[in-house]
């Protein structure tokens, strides 16, 4: 691959960011899996989603049968009256799905949106907080 | 013409696995490429609006720089969960971005406006009157 070739690559690169969800939805439209970080305290799990442009009333965080799933929709009036001119990424709903085990209370699950960032907090049950044994 | 049409499959067929590769097909779906903040730039009855993605960054850690018919957008995104946490999954990364962007029309600096809202930055950059064209009566 001469340099010239390597550029170009780069350039078409830097167009794609979002990965698109490979599922099937029933409402139309592109979506996209948003960026999520799981982290672990002592208490609970929290999840950590990018949600960039997606408002507190078309979200939607559904649990059925062990699966959490979260759903995002956009808005795309506001893109209505422009006219693109230099694009790098592409605007769509997310969503996304996650296996919970029976060791989170889902009685307690907690979500919190704010400047387009999901935060969801899974509390662990408490039968499954690590006990310390004492030693006789 | 045999060969015309073999090149054209064979084209197509380069054609899509370039398609593949920059979809990041290949190198699994959290990956993330290509530059950030990513930018999208439309146009508004000759004006310009530029719209970002950016989520979970604070106001104050945002500067924006407007001069002629350059952009220059930077900022830092912190992400900090505290102490005693481990990690399960991580594919948000918290970074410093310095982005600057040639338009293709001059701004009147003095009446551009940016807004932050869920995560979006929106710019809008009124053309400098300077730059507006003229209308030359014929005589």
């Amino acid at each position: 691959m001469n340099k010239k070739d390597k550029v170009v690559k780069k350039e078409k690169g830097q167009k794609v960011k979002k990965s698109e969800f490979s599922g099937e939805k029933t409402v139309a439209g592109k979506y996209y899996v948003p960026l999520t970080d799981i982290i672990e305290t002592e208490k609970s799990l929290l999840v950590t989603m990018d949600m960039p442009g997606v408002k507190k009333d078309s979200i939607n965080v559904k649990l059925e049968d062990s699966v959490l799933e979260v759903d995002g929709q956009i808005d795309h009036s506001p893109y209505n009256d422009l006219n693109p001119v230099y694009t790098e990424y592409n605007v769509g709903h997310f969503t996304r799905k996650f296996s919970v085990s029976n060791e989170i209370d889902t009685g307690n699950i907690d979500a919190n949106l704010s400047d387009g960032v999901l935060t969801l907090t899974l509390p662990k049950a408490p039968e499954a907080e690590p006990r310390q044994i004492k030693v006789n | 013409m045999f060969l015309s049409s073999t090149l054209d499959t064979l084209l197509a067929l380069q054609d899509a696995l370039d398609v593949a590769q920059d979809t990041g097909y290949f190198e699994g779906a959290t990956t993330n490429t290509g530059v950030y903040p990513p930018i999208n730039i439309f146009e508004k009855g000759g004006d310009l609006v530029l719209v970002a993605e950016l989520p979970g960054i604070k106001k104050e850690d945002l500067q924006l720089q407007v001069k002629g018919n350059s952009v220059r957008l930077a900022g830092e995104r912190v992400i900090n969960y505290g102490e005693n946490i481990s990690y399960h999954r991580i594919e948000r990364n918290s970074s410093k971005f310095d982005r600057t962007l040639k338009l293709p029309i001059n701004v009147e600096a003095d009446n551009v406006k940016a807004e932050y809202r869920e995560g979006i930055l929106v710019i809008s950059l009124p053309r400098a009157e300077a730059d507006k064209p003229r209308r030359i009566a014929i005589q």
